[in-house]
């Protein structure tokens, strides 16, 4: 099992430490309702060095043809997606960033999950030259509503990020403004070192730490999908609904999307709501029900501190797809009224 | 009141426990239970709580109610044979407490038991820190 190389810092400032993807990360450091609303209401930061990171170089024609988006029209210093590298079924080999650096290099940010898979699979595809920078680079993500307030200002447009910069005056090998948590904010790479120094520094100016539960929720709350739980190599991004793809230009997987966007597709992705005040949660798998009949299945959910209830994804026959309607989901034997609503939540 | 830290989890050497986590506070014959530091600490963020049933005849080791937490649901467990008297409805708009105070304000129910003897059975504290050691 690969460690945060932040551990040490982290345990200081009180984490408790779980396992994700094979690594051993900060789960939450106080209780996740406190630091998802400290994002939603502040600021807080979290330690995201467990996300693959890859340094990827050669024929921007090679790259095009294996990213399900249109890269070649993008500015150098621009991030584009989130996007997909697909297989030839049109299934989600993982879902990415892309940070153009220049016409022919990339930075590629991957789920924990999937970094070994989507390394071997760019190599055994093209003649790209592939480099790991996980294990080089720390990654945090700083991000909340009052993030200019308390950071102060940042001379960066949401989707551009700049290469060996700084970041409360440290040198930082890359500050990117994604804003994954529907929040402002950034994210920086930076060495092992730096890292500690910066989440040190952060806490002292009353930045909350934030586990990786918390991320969870705040990516639920937006609808945004996590790989393993809500997508696979066997759910396409149709049937997501999950628009990572072009079709003005040629990818592996394009055929077998547009095969499903002239047929249409069996099963949907849905976002639910539980009933305010019903605190409970149905877990991946949790069958889900219209009327008596068995339409599908939940494949994340989660307690939202901001809504007050549970929240949730799923997948259900098509034909079923009515929003505002009232499902229910299978929890423990017991059937519990879910409303079809759509993303984001807040 | 003594306490005992074992790693990060804190035992309370004047309650009894059972294999399945929950503490038993004696007083003549009434028992209090909750669920134990460990126990909440594996559990993490505690989000809702299915009480038991006031007045419910139980028997040692029935489920009788829920613990839902972001990580998992967990059962809670009747330690001890006897009618449910009382339960914390404070936990029902605020199930988060367990997590900040599994002895005290976290309490779940009240029980009347009805034989003595399976007190026998609980763990002492010595026995549930070697437990909470092994796993």
């Amino acid at each position: 099992m690969f460690v945060s190389p932040l551990y040490d810092v982290e345990e200081k400032l009180g984490a408790n430490f779980g396992e994700f993807a094979n690594w051993e990360m900060p789960m939450s450091f106080t209780n996740y309702m406190e630091e998802h609303m400290a994002v939603r209401n502040s600021v807080a930061f979290f330690d995201l060095s467990h996300m693959g990171r890859l340094r990827v170089k050669g024929d921007p024609k090679e790259f095009d043809m294996l990213i399900a988006k249109e890269i070649n029209n993008s500015k150098d210093g621009n991030m584009i997606g989130p996007t997909a590298f697909l297989n030839d079924r049109g299934g989600f080999i993982d879902d990415v960033m892309v940070y153009k650096v220049s016409s022919n290099e990339w930075l590629i940010v991957t789920n924990a999950i999937n970094r070994e898979n989507v390394i071997k699979w760019i190599r055994n595809n093209s003649n790209l030259d592939v480099e790991d920078l996980t294990f080089k680079y720390v990654m945090i993500a700083i991000q909340g509503r009052k993030f200019e307030d308390v950071i102060g200002k940042i001379d960066l447009m949401p989707l551009q990020f700049k290469l060996n910069s700084k970041f409360l005056d440290y040198n930082v090998f890359l500050i990117s403004r994604s804003g994954w948590t529907g929040e402002n904010g950034v994210e920086v790479w930076a060495s092992e070192e730096v890292g500690k120094q910066i989440i040190l520094s952060l806490s002292k100016t009353g930045v909350k730490p934030a586990g990786l539960i918390a991320r969870d929720s705040l990516r639920q709350e937006m609808g945004f999908v996590l790989y393993g739980e809500d997508i696979d190599d066997r759910i396409t991004p149709v049937e997501a609904r999950y628009w990572v793809f072009s079709l003005n230009k040629d990818f592996v997987g394009k055929q077998a999307i547009i095969q499903r966007l002239e047929s249409g597709v069996d099963r949907f992705r849905i976002g639910f709501k539980m009933k305010k005040g019903e605190r409970f949660i149905p877990r991946h798998l949790s069958k889900i029900y219209s009327m008596s009949r068995e339409i599908g299945y939940v494949t994340s959910s989660t307690f939202s501190p901001y809504l007050n209830r549970a929240i949730g994804m799923g997948y259900v026959e098509s034909k079923y797809f009515f929003l505002g309607y009232s499902l229910t989901v299978n929890i423990r034997d017991k059937q519990y009224d879910i409303k079809v609503d759509e993303f984001p939540f807040i | 009141m003594s306490e005992v830290k074992v790693g990060r989890y804190i035992v309370l050497r004047d309650r009894f426990y059972t294999e399945t986590d929950e503490w038993i506070k004696f007083e003549d014959s009434i028992a209090t239970v909750g669920i134990t530091d460990y126990a909440q600490k594996k559990l993490r963020d505690i989000v809702g709580i299915e009480l038991p049933q006031v007045n419910r005849e139980v028997n040692a080791g029935d489920s009788v109610g829920v613990i839902e937490s972001v990580k998992a649901s967990a059962d809670i467990y009747s330690p001890l044979s006897g009618i449910i008297v009382e339960v914390n409805q404070k936990l029902v708009e605020h199930p988060e407490i367990i997590n900040k105070d599994p002895y005290g304000e976290g309490w779940i129910f009240k029980l009347r038991v009805s034989r003595v003897e399976e007190k026998e059975k609980l763990l002492s504290a010595d026995k549930y820190i070697e437990k909470i050691k092994g796993g």
